[in-house]
């Protein structure tokens, strides 16, 4: 393991910069500190700060700072449940999804009510492949929420459960000036990815560019049109597309694969990033990027068995769509079919429909 | 409804699995009996957050500023991690500060070696570094013992966090302690010259007030195995007293008797007082030298289920370095006897130059005198 290897040394200028501290990542002082502990109108805009912030550079120091704010106010019985609801957004951007759940269940046994509860459990729910608690959640939204945001959630779901095609119709037919303003690029990453599943590749990308002109910082949609080029083997294009986001994971698997796809060579020093990256995630215990680690295992430095047990584990974590075909994939290359089982069975049972998943399967039989 | 508005963006990337790495420290240890040696590492931006480097506020921060804020890192760093073993604290000191690249930026690496009060069998790491500031930190720990090496994850929830440092084998501890005997016997030449000086007349026989050289191996051999046996027997008696604790004596007493024990021996050999049983000279002193070799066995501690073992094999190797001396030089002396070389010079200069050397040795040891 290559983080093992320390080589320290003693710089040889006082001038010379180790850190450029982004905004907020600043040592508090004692009585600032306190205010965040006596004032919880001053720790939640700060926790809701901090992981806007995470989701902005997709800095995961960040969630940690927002936990910070939230830790005194979790100690208090009962536990606000604004502060609930935010421990929950923390947990699932961590990819602790039971955790998550849990936590939204004690928030909405105080406020049954709360849009932002329901929203946030209905898209726990559908990462983790449970359809039809999702869409229970999302419908409880009808009460409190905008009526565009819970078409958005119930169709999301239902385009899951065996009704893509006129779930896809509902989401084209919902105006984008209906949306609150940070709903709309929701609405173009899930029409990308409904076309995608459709098999309409030209529309799915069609979608996605005109979302990253909305929201060019959305790193879901980068990364699912990014996918969408790839698998054309457009990889000179994917390079342009992911050139500048190299500090994130994601986004450097991405380009390690495009760079692949061109030269046939990987940037030894992006491989070496994302193992030591990935190395460090698995000794913490962490699963945020398993799926990543799966692919990587996959395209950039094949290891077939270890890609299997990545993706295994990541099928313990979370089953979207890309998660059935990374295990796919996996079982194939490490030539143990029968570890497809539980994606496969999977499929069948929530009626999932998936072009890319078709063509594989249809392939591979 | 406008609080909807307001997170509804942060629920959208769900989906999204991307991220920096979170918040690490890393953590090395190596064990070794009752020492500790490693370092703590944390991102410089973490040190930041911590006890606050950019002083000029500049959002930049400078091996300068980072440098300047050794004292307060080291407090810190003092506060928020602990080794210790069975309830006792070691004694941690920090070595200077210095800088590793890691793929998520720069890192503050302070290197440290701690003494623990007793061997380590198992190491308590207290690790809140960061707690208050990012809860989703955690030390990454390389622990090493010998060749085994065990990793762990420390802070979050639990502050305390133990781990057993596998006590090595029965037969890697013989070994650990046979090497060390062997080893001490080789360095520790006081010994040695108390033995040689025994061990030189055991060629000659003392007749009519002169040295004359045996006629043949047998009474030499004899001798020698008589003042071996006895500086053995001597010397593993008390080295197992000490060893169990149930004797004690102030290191600088026996220090100092072992060098006065060479100097009589020595003159001996120019002045001969005992000549035909040299090897009561060598069980009397030997109960000291006893004492010597429990004072390097008192140093490297006796891991606890393997006492006995262990002290047999340092006594076992002290033997066998011993005996592997006498094996070496006893042939040449034995080649050497007839000439008078051997009886006017070798033994009575050789026996006077040990016998100074061990009178520099006796001035520094009993008076502590500097070397």
């Amino acid at each position: 393991m290559s983080c093992a290897q320390a080589a320290p040394y003693t710089p040889g200028s006082d001038d010379q910069v180790l850190a450029v501290l982004p905004a907020g990542a600043r040592h508090t002082s004692g009585p600032n500190l306190e205010l965040t502990r006596s004032r919880l109108d001053i720790a939640l805009p700060l926790a809701q700060f901090y992981i806007s912030r995470s989701r902005a550079t997709g800095d995961l120091r960040f969630l940690g700072y927002a936990e910070a704010m939230l830790a005194p106010w979790m100690k208090q019985v009962p536990v606000p449940s604004q502060v609930l609801v935010l421990h929950a957004t923390i947990l699932q951007s961590r990819h602790s999804f039971d955790a998550a759940l849990a936590e939204l269940d004690r928030a909405l046994a105080q406020r049954a009510d709360d849009p932002q509860a329901w929203l946030t459990r209905a898209t726990v729910l559908r990462v983790l492949g449970r359809y039809d608690e999702a869409l229970l959640s999302c419908q409880k939204l009808a009460v409190a929420a905008d009526p565009a945001v819970t078409t958005l959630c119930v169709q999301g779901v239902m385009g899951l459960q065996g009704h893509l095609q006129s779930a896809y119709a509902a989401i084209v037919a919902l105006p984008q000036q209906a949306l609150p303003p940070e709903a709309r690029a929701w609405r173009y990453s899930e029409l990308g990815e409904m076309a995608e599943r459709l098999g309409d590749d030209g529309s799915a990308e069609h979608w996605l560019r005109e979302g990253l002109q909305t929201a060019p910082d959305d790193f879901y949609m980068r990364t699912a049109c990014a996918d969408l080029l790839l698998r054309h083997g457009r990889a000179a294009e994917t390079v342009g597309l992911l050139t500048g986001y190299e500090s994130l994971e994601p986004m450097l698997l991405r380009l390690a694969i495009a760079q692949r796809g061109i030269n046939d060579s990987v940037e030894s020093n992006a491989v070496a990033q994302l193992s030591d990256a990935f190395n460090i995630e698995q000794q913490r215990g962490d699963a945020v990027h398993r799926r990543e680690q799966a692919r990587f295992l996959l395209d950039v430095d094949p290891h077939p068995r270890e890609a299997l047990a990545a993706a295994e584990q990541n099928w313990q974590v979370q089953r979207e769509p890309e998660d059935v075909l990374v295990l796919l994939r996996a079982a194939q290359a490490a030539q143990q079919p029968q570890a497809a089982a539980p994606a496969i069975e999977f499929l069948k049972l929530r009626g999932l429909e998936d072009a890319r998943l078709n063509s594989y399967l249809k392939g591979k039989g | 409804m406008k609080r909807l508005v307001a997170l509804l963006g942060l629920m959208l990337c769900v989906a999204a699995a991307q991220a920096h790495i979170a918040s690490n420290g890393f953590l090395t240890a190596a064990v070794n009996g009752r020492d500790v040696k490693g370092a703590i590492e944390l991102a410089v931006r973490d040190v930041e957050l911590a006890v606050g480097v950019d002083v000029n506020r500049d959002g930049k921060v400078t091996w300068g500023e980072l440098r300047a804020s050794g004292p307060q890192l080291a407090l810190y760093v003092r506060q928020h991690l602990a080794l210790s073993t069975q309830g006792q604290d070691c004694q941690v000191s920090f070595e200077p500060l210095q800088i590793n690249d890691r793929v998520d930026g720069s890192y503050a690496w302070l290197p440290y070696a701690a003494v623990c009060p007793m061997i380590i069998n198992k190491l308590n790491i207290r690790y809140t570094l960061m707690d208050e500031i990012d809860p989703s930190h955690r030390g990454l720990l390389t622990l090493s013992a010998g060749d085994v090496v065990q990793t762990g994850v420390l802070g979050g929830t639990r502050m305390l966090s133990s781990f057993a440092v596998d006590t090595p084998s029965h037969w890697a501890t013989f070994i650990e302690y046979l090497e060390a005997g062997i080893w001490h016997i080789w360095s520790g030449i006081d010994h040695l010259l108390f033995l040689l000086s025994l061990l030189l007349p055991a060629v000659l026989l003392r007749s009519g007030g002169h040295w004359q050289p045996v006629t043949h191996a047998r009474p030499a051999l004899i001798s020698i195995l008589k003042v071996v046996t006895a500086f053995t027997l001597a010397h593993s008696i008390t080295l197992t007293l000490a060893a169990l604790d149930i004797v004690r004596l102030p290191s600088r007493l026996t220090e100092s008797v072992i060098a006065a024990s060479i100097i009589v021996a020595a003159l001996n050999n120019i002045f001969p007082i005992v000549t035909d049983s040299r090897a009561r000279i060598a069980f009397a002193f030997g109960l000291l030298h006893g004492f010597g070799f429990a004072s390097v066995l008192s140093d490297m501690g006796l891991p606890q289920g393997a006492r006995v073992l262990s002290l047999l094999a340092f006594n076992l190797g002290i033997e066998c370095g011993q005996l592997a001396v006498v094996l070496v030089v006893m042939p040449v002396v034995y080649a050497l006897r007839e000439g008078n070389c051997y009886r006017r010079a070798i033994m009575p200069w050789g026996s006077a130059a040990i016998a100074s050397l061990a009178l520099v040795w006796l001035l520094q040891r009993a008076f502590l005198l500097p070397v």
